[in-house]
């Protein structure tokens, strides 16, 4: 175990979100077990009052969650002077991979759904009559279930994290010619594939960002007289065309130019080195500008068939705000770098 | 669009530009032997006795300069071309390759903190392992 802030911090979150969690989980299977078809005005109140907690816990249990992601990078990178021959949080991944790889993949999954829920949680909380809050308390149970899962996976790798194992450096994995990240566009484009990933990726950010501006605008519905639901579902496919194209353009071209590095190609050095110092606040950018668009999905589908349709209309307006300013700001950001550098 | 929507953006051009700023004015100095801007990823340090140092923008620059000053000179640090990371000359790999770093002085000697990177740019580029030009005499 190495014991330093960053790991005390992690381990109080992950122990607090535990047992939070616990009381969360009982109080909510309760609430919804005890849920009847119709309600008397004085068991309402009771309702209310014990809704109230359960969503004020659930709340904070949340924030403290989503906050984890990133602290957990801050903990990984405060960890690679501890390991001999890691250089940065590659290496440090080379120690218990399993679980590290685990929680990479589990915490923004995590992230994502938590995000989902407080959005929901808001558009009740905006109608006067509360219509969400048994499918929202449903939507509580899975991600109590997530919260157990990455808590308790925190806990075991903070716990068995051994620090004297001597591993290898990132440039043995990111920088070889075989490198899974140079073969796949070279699949698709061929040897030559720098150009034309470069094309794609900004091709892709700049139609997904116009597409959200569009939605925005009342000249946008009628150059695009498509459903929101249409609408919605074209967005989320270029979202998802979006990810592995700015992941792969990211280590095969913009990080190794942002870096100065011609010949790096790991994107833990990038967003931990510090030789680009706002390369978190791009790559969080373009992860919450994508996220939006999953929330909006999510919240179109809670409030389906709900009695919130203004204001999930008002909602969802918001979160397409949100994601277009997110991505346009990302994509600024990609584009200052590479014009001044 | 909302004001808030374009201050933000005009928030974040200010960041990254100021980012950019910082990687090509806070933070890379010139090189004292031809007094051309030292890319990160080919610095050479040299540490002086009296614990000055003097930076290099290659291998060939400082080398140059470390033939004059040898009695002067305490230890080198050299850049790996791989990751940036700054490491003694004793421990680094040197590698002549055909990959030209510099066109002004025609540096072909590159650093490399692993024996697997300087066996990968010896096979892309034709290079071969060479002694540590900054290695003192006996």
């Amino acid at each position: 175990m190495i014991l330093n802030i960053y790991t005390i911090i992690m381990l109080f979150i992950a122990v607090v979100s535990l047992s939070l969690g616990g009381f969360l989980l009982s109080a909510t299977l309760k609430t919804i077990l005890s849920f009847g078809t119709s309600v008397s005005s004085e068991l309402k109140t009771k309702y209310e009052q014990k809704g109230y907690l359960i969503f004020l816990l659930a709340c904070i249990v949340i924030f403290i969650r989503m906050l984890a992601w990133p602290w957990f990078y801050f903990m990984l990178q405060s960890f690679v002077i501890e390991i001999p021959g890691a250089m940065c949080i590659f290496g440090v991944t080379q120690i218990l991979p399993v679980t590290v790889t685990f929680l990479q993949i589990i915490k923004p999954i995590s992230f994502f759904f938590m995000g989902g829920w407080i959005f929901c949680y808001y558009v009740d909380k905006a109608h006067p009559t509360t219509p969400l809050t048994r499918k929202i308390l449903l939507f509580l149970l899975p991600l109590c279930g997530l919260l157990f899962i990455d808590s308790g996976a925190d806990i075991y790798y903070i716990l068995f994290m051994k620090p004297l194992i001597s591993v290898s450096c990132c440039a043995t994995f990111f920088d070889v010619p075989l490198r899974p990240s140079a073969m796949i566009p070279q699949a698709v484009f061929g040897k030559n594939f720098d150009t034309p990933l470069f094309i794609l990726y900004y091709s892709i950010n700049i139609i997904l960002i116009i597409l959200l501006f569009l939605k925005l605008s009342e000249k946008g519905k009628l150059l695009m007289p498509l459903s929101d639901k249409i609408f919605l579902y074209i967005q989320s496919g270029i979202g998802l065309i979006a990810i592995p194209v700015t992941i792969l353009s990211f280590i095969e071209i913009i990080a190794p130019k942002l870096m100065q590095l011609p010949f790096h190609h790991c994107l833990y050095c990038f967003i931990g080195n510090g030789m680009v110092p706002d390369a978190p606040l791009i790559l969080g950018l373009f992860i919450i500008g994508l996220f939006s668009i999953g929330w909006m999905n999510i919240l179109c589908l809670i409030c389906k068939n709900s009695k919130t349709p203004q204001v999930t209309e008002i909602f969802v307006a918001r979160i397409n705000s949100l994601s277009a300013f997110c991505l346009l700001a990302s994509l600024i950001m990609v584009t200052i770098h590479l014009v001044l550098t | 669009m909302t004001k808030k929507f374009w201050i933000g953006l005009v928030i974040f051009f200010i960041i990254a530009t100021l980012g950019v700023f910082y990687q090509k004015y806070v933070k890379p100095p010139r090189c004292d032997y031809d007094g051309s801007p030292v890319p990160p990823i080919y610095e050479v340090e040299i540490v002086l006795k009296d614990s000055a140092t003097k930076k290099f923008c290659s291998i060939y620059c400082a080398v140059q300069w470390f033939k004059n000053n040898k009695h002067n000179v305490d230890h080198v640090i050299v850049t790996d071309e791989i990751r940036g990371n700054k490491i003694d000359s004793y421990m680094a790999h040197f590698v002549e390759s055909e990959l030209i770093t510099n066109e002004t002085n025609d540096n072909r000697i590159h650093a490399f903190q692993q024996r697997e990177s300087a066996q990968i740019h010896m096979d892309k580029f034709n290079g071969s392992i060479v002694d540590d030009p900054f290695e003192p005499d006996e």
